[in-house]
């Protein structure tokens, strides 16, 4: 018999498996931890398998594979695509396409795999390169169009920031020529690498709304042939984004080394334990583990949001930029106009933008 | 799309109707999960890669016991809606 806790848990609709932090590009907003080292113990594939059985018992309908670069473990990866079908889970990659063979491609097919997201850093390799920290803009740009021919639906995403929002009609249009039917452009969000590299990657605000009007227009123009999906920068608008759609209601991330997330930023609350499922099954951690309850609901809510009419629709804001931002992670989203610590976006903003230098992400010697 | 529209209508790669445990209806897209009403469910399970849209209306028509014209404005309401989020195949729909 299950406590009533338990019970009240929201389903989970959607999982995060990041397979690895490894990577072999150094995009200075990854959003991975600094301390990437300290994830180089990876879970083996039975129990990653063990993972996506439980994910799908638990009503999970979809697993998306990230990283790091996930293709790192190719055989891995197709065997849990595999496993995700088995359970009829629709399953996603998230790769930035360097390792994208031919033959992957084919297995990954094979295998059962209902989406592909490939990155690019930018339209062109000048830019895309410095950004990526390596030459592979050309060898990315082949990838996505062997991958949209191979007939799998793929979508384009690039993450937006200063060096590269002038660049969002050029990067449409390299959908529009490898025959991509779905374009992802979202601004940087200020996690890990991107938080720390803030004052490079921050855009002006110039720059985001001639960013938007672009987008519209190419929506307009490509109504009904390519999707666009653009996820707008927060730090820009008056109310928060409603991160992972409320904490603990229906994402959870589960880390290279077996760690679960109610968010893939959420290692970044240093004062929270999270369980690892080396030592509890997904239910347990999902329903029981005080990480996920502690967010859960409206019940944990500060003013202003506990009387705010927008707390189902915002949820808070994001814990962990709470965390990073204002030091506790029970605040309000500082990002929110509501904030009584907005100021700390706004001067962000302001006063940030045009720094010239970014660190690269690195396995060692972070933060 | 007319009502007499002999095209067959089928979902696009990286979209799958699924029918959950608790009898709803969800489409699996590369952005999320979407619940489906009952009606726009029950048209959505009907869309296999061989039925055109009238086919799909005949069938709910018979399902539902309604006027197939009443029901074929709702069909091809929602595979418009569809075909508006790049969720059918275009090559089905010629």
């Amino acid at each position: 018999m299950r406590l009533e806790a338990e019970m009240d848990a929201p389903r989970p609709l959607s999982i995060l498996a990041e397979l690895t932090y490894r990577c072999n590009l150094q995009c200075p907003y990854c959003y991975n931890p600094l301390d990437l080292q300290s994830y180089r113990s990876e879970l083996p594939v039975d129990v990653w398998t063990r993972v996506i059985d439980e994910a799908a018992a638990l009503g999970v309908l979809q697993a998306h594979f990230s990283g790091g670069e996930p293709t790192l473990r190719a055989d891995d990866l197709v065997n849990l695509i595999e496993s995700a079908r088995k359970r009829d889970l629709y399953s996603n990659l998230i790769t930035q396409g360097t390792f994208l063979s031919d033959e992957l491609i084919a297995r990954l097919e094979a295998a059962g795999l209902d989406h592909v997201q490939l990155s690019l850093q930018a339209s062109h390799a000048g830019l895309a390169d410095s950004i990526a920290g390596a030459r592979v803009h050309e060898k990315k740009i082949d990838a996505l169009r062997r991958v949209a021919k191979s007939g799998m639906a793929v979508t384009l995403n690039c993450v937006l920031h200063r060096a590269n929002i002038d660049d969002v009609e050029a990067i449409i249009a390299i959908a529009e020529e490898t025959g991509v039917r779905r374009v992802e452009l979202a601004n940087v969000q200020f996690y890990g690498w991107a938080l720390v590299n803030r004052g490079a990657l921050m855009p002006a605000r110039e720059q985001v709304e001639r960013a938007a009007a672009a987008v519209a227009s190419a929506r307009t123009r490509l109504a009904g042939r390519i999707e666009i999906d653009h996820v707008l920068a927060d730090y820009y608008e008056r109310f928060p984004k409603p991160c992972m759609d409320g904490w603990g209601r229906k994402f959870m991330t589960v880390a290279p080394d077996g760690r679960v997330f109610p968010c893939p930023a959420a290692p970044a609350i240093k004062t929270m334990q999270f369980e690892n499922v080396l030592d509890r099954s997904l239910a347990d951690i999902w329903r029981s583990s005080s990480s996920f309850n502690a967010y859960r609901g409206t019940e944990w809510m500060p003013q202003p949001c506990k009387s705010c009419d927008r707390r189902e629709v915002d949820w808070g804001g994001c814990r962990c930029q709470a965390f990073l931002l204002a030091g506790d992670a029970a605040l309000t989203d500082p990002a929110c106009s509501l904030s009584p610590m907005h100021a700390l976006v706004e001067r962000a903003v302001a006063v940030e933008n045009g720094e010239p230098e970014w660190v690269p992400r690195k396995m060692k010697s972070a933060g | 799309m007319s009502a007499v529209d002999p095209v067959p209508v089928r979902l696009a790669r990286g979209v799958r109707f699924r029918r959950l445990p608790d009898g709803n209806g969800v489409l699996l897209v590369p952005e999320g999960v979407v619940n489906l009403s009952e009606s726009a469910a029950a048209i959505a399970e009907l869309i296999d890669g061989e039925r055109s849209s009238s086919d799909i209306a005949a069938a709910l028509s018979q399902t539902f016991d309604a006027p197939q014209a009443t029901i074929e404005s709702d069909v091809d309401e929602l595979l418009a809606r569809f075909a508006g989020n790049t969720w059918l195949d275009d090559a089905a729909r010629g």
